[in-house]
């Protein structure tokens, strides 16, 4: 049987990682990483209110951003946070909050008008247990969902992403603020407890020379809002600089001023869907594991896809096919990952199943996407291996405590 | 069209949605006389709104730029603009619903932190875009369309609250009262810190209709100038009196907000040796 698998990452910081050596090479927490890939994106705000486990990065914050003449706002909650991030960034500053579930539920006011408004801004959710506030120093994926949709009305697509260590917190941090600006729209880091608490090797890359940043530019004229359009790369707009441009809460002409409208709405929609839809191909950041011959494939991102990358390469000694799907991008949803007609066990860290619906839709046969739930805890490398082997063998995964298999 | 409106505001959104009768654009009419008076210019001001009657009837009025938050978030947005574009005036233009109900920690806290913007806090005592409920202004015992039987929590004064929390101008007027308005908002903008104006205006379609019985304009207005001066034209003495004024002025006393967060990036970039951002 063969062990001998590809490893592929498909994300922009592969190349960045190979092109810049020149930094600090530090032992350093996930929340730091965030900091340090913000202010190097050039983040120049942050604002939020503390919550477990995101607090570290709002500490880091009030330390680094007086450093490079940022400022450091903590806020009467999080609805002001994000807000003030979103005031933020319409004048002219890349901004930043950090929340977990309790304060990303309260942020989705301020979220909704940042993607109507198209107003750049990179959202951190630290997810622990919940529901509420649940067990707030556990490791927990319970907001899958509730990222792709951080509003209420519809309407809008949005993008989300999430690491799975130190490092990649770091390079992830840069990428979804340069994500933030080319779609000009917020962008949500879906990271967790355990990837922001834990500690790893993380190199800063620092110097004049960083390419890889995209800078904050400024939209002076009409169109404010190009309705009916997918165009990338429009420079976000400015309050402040005399323009006349109009920025509100309500369904909006290209000045932005309110208008209720039928074709109005069409034309907004549009621009809030397709910019996105249409751009699927910028989007698609994964890691995969030797799916190409496999027998079965696990699926896990963050926390999670940590335990199960090892039990994958563990199944291969042991003599099962494991193939490994982590998606980075979680929204838009990279149906493609999942062509391959072969089972799935997708493992995440809820009970209720969240992930695995998106692979059912996905995968060419729904029955045999199987599901592996696990909460306040991380699904041990024994635990995936007995499941990879039971999916392959028996075609189920046998029965295990506090593992969860329904999903309907 | 009026020199006020053809210097300063924005010709497609004029005149605005507002029902007959409403005060809403008169008000502005006397804001924009305050600008005009302080010498501002279109770009030297920002102009920001919430939800709600005053939302709606004054957002993108403005000619130069402006923005309508979503309920209540007015000030913790002007808060991060005012990080990004500190040389601005702020004028942030709410009603009762977004200053005293649903965003009355943004205030408290705008307040405390002395954030230099002037709010203006247009009060037609409920909710009158959604139809005429009580709001937390709305004078106790009087009847809207969520207070059939007459409102029975007690109100609030804004101005009491932005005051104990720290505002450095606190003011208070009604749409009665034309050049006192003038004279209180040009002073609030005077103020590199936060300013406060309470200003209450009649609704004829809801409270109007509804508490006072009435849609007439003239009446309405009638019925609050008497609760300015504790009487009414019969001589008799009105269920409550408003003191309209200035209620505190400590213009200039402390330092502005973002000032504070500017001076101390100053200071922490000087320790470290570094040059300016």
């Amino acid at each position: 049987m063969s062990t001998v698998t590809t490893d592929t990452l498909v994300a922009p910081w592969a190349e960045w990682q190979e092109r810049f050596t020149r930094g600090r090479r530090l032992l350093e927490a996930g929340t730091y990483a965030l900091t340090e890939g913000a202010i190097t994106a050039g983040c120049r705000l942050f604002a939020g209110y503390p919550i477990t486990p995101a607090t570290d990065i709002a500490e880091y914050m009030s330390k680094r951003l007086p450093q490079v003449g940022g400022y450091y706002m903590q806020c009467e909650d999080e609805l002001a946070g994000m807000h003030a991030c979103a005031g933020g960034s319409l004048g002219g500053l890349k901004a930043m909050t950090a929340t977990s579930g309790p304060g990303f539920t309260l942020m989705h006011d301020a979220y909704g008008w940042a993607i109507t408004n198209e107003i750049p801004v990179v959202v951190v959710d630290a997810m622990r247990v919940g529901p509420i506030s649940g067990i707030t120093g556990a490791p927990g994926q319970g907001e899958f969902y509730v990222a792709r949709y951080a509003s209420h009305g519809g309407n809008f697509e949005t993008i989300v992403l999430s690491p799975s260590s130190v490092q990649e917190s770091f390079w992830l941090t840069v990428d979804a603020f340069n994500l933030a600006e080319r779609f000009r729209t917020p962008v949500t880091i879906l990271t967790d407890q355990v990837i922001s608490d834990m500690w790893e090797d993380l190199f800063v890359p620092e110097g004049d020379d960083l390419d890889f940043v995209v800078p904050r530019r400024h939209n002076l004229m009409m169109p404010f809002y190009p309705l009916a359009s997918d165009a990338l790369d429009v420079p976000p707009n400015i309050i402040g600089q005399g323009t006349g441009v109009c920025v509100s809460a309500y369904t909006h002409t290209e000045e932005g001023y309110d208008i209720e409208a039928m074709e109005a709405q069409w034309a907004q929609t549009y621009r809030l869907v397709n910019k996105i839809r249409h751009h699927r191909d910028q989007l698609t950041r994964y890691e995969t594991v030797g799916v190409e011959d496999a027998e079965v494939i696990a699926v896990a991102y963050g926390a999670a896809a940590r335990t199960v990358k090892t039990a994958v390469r563990e199944a291969r000694g042991r003599g099962v096919r494991a193939g490994f799907v982590r998606p980075i991008t979680l929204w838009p949803f990279l149906d493609e990952l999942y062509a391959r007609d072969v089972p799935y066990l997708v493992c995440e860290l809820n009970y209720d199943g969240q992930l695995v619906r998106e692979v059912m839709r996905s995968a060419p046969d729904k029955t045999r996407v199987h599901f592996m739930g696990k909460s306040a805890e991380l699904h041990t490398v024994a635990e995936v291996v007995t499941a990879l082997e039971g999916v392959a063998r028996q075609g189920r995964i046998p029965e295990l405590p506090y593992i969860w298999t329904q999903v309907r | 069209m009026n020199h006020l409106a053809t210097k300063y505001l924005r010709p497609s959104q004029i005149p605005t949605k507002a029902c007959h009768g409403c005060g809403i654009g008169m008000i502005e009419n006397w804001i924009l006389q305050s600008i005009e008076e302080l010498g501002l210019k279109r770009e030297d001001v920002i102009f920001g709104t919430g939800i709600g009657c005053v939302g709606r009837q004054t957002f993108a009025t403005w000619g130069g730029d402006n923005f309508g938050a979503t309920h209540g978030r007015a000030l913790a947005i002007a808060t991060g603009l005012k990080l990004a574009q500190p040389d601005k005036k702020y004028l942030i233009v709410v009603g009762d619903g977004d200053a005293a109900s649903i965003g009355t920690s943004h205030l408290i806290h705008a307040a405390r932190r002395n954030l230099g913007v002037t709010v203006i806090c247009e009060d037609n005592m409920g909710y009158e875009s959604t139809g005429g409920q009580f709001s937390p202004t709305t004078p106790a015992g009087y009847v809207t369309n969520s207070s059939p039987y007459g409102m029975v929590e007690p109100s609030f004064d804004p101005c009491d609250v932005v005051k104990a929390a720290g505002a450095t101008f606190v003011a208070e007027t009604t749409a009665t009262q034309w050049h006192q308005t003038v004279k209180i908002v040009k002073k609030a903008l005077q103020n590199d810190g936060f300013s406060f104006v309470h200003v209450r205006f009649p609704c004829n379609e809801n409270f109007g209709a509804y508490a006072l019985g009435t849609r007439d304009t003239l009446k309405n207005l009638e019925w609050i100038y008497e609760h300015t001066q504790g009487r009414k034209a019969d001589g008799s003495e009105t269920d409550f009196t408003w003191e309209t004024g200035i209620k505190h002025d400590a213009s200039n006393s402390r330092p502005e907000f973002t000032r504070i967060l500017r001076d101390m990036n100053a200071r922490v970039r000087e320790k470290l040796g570094g040059g300016p951002a």
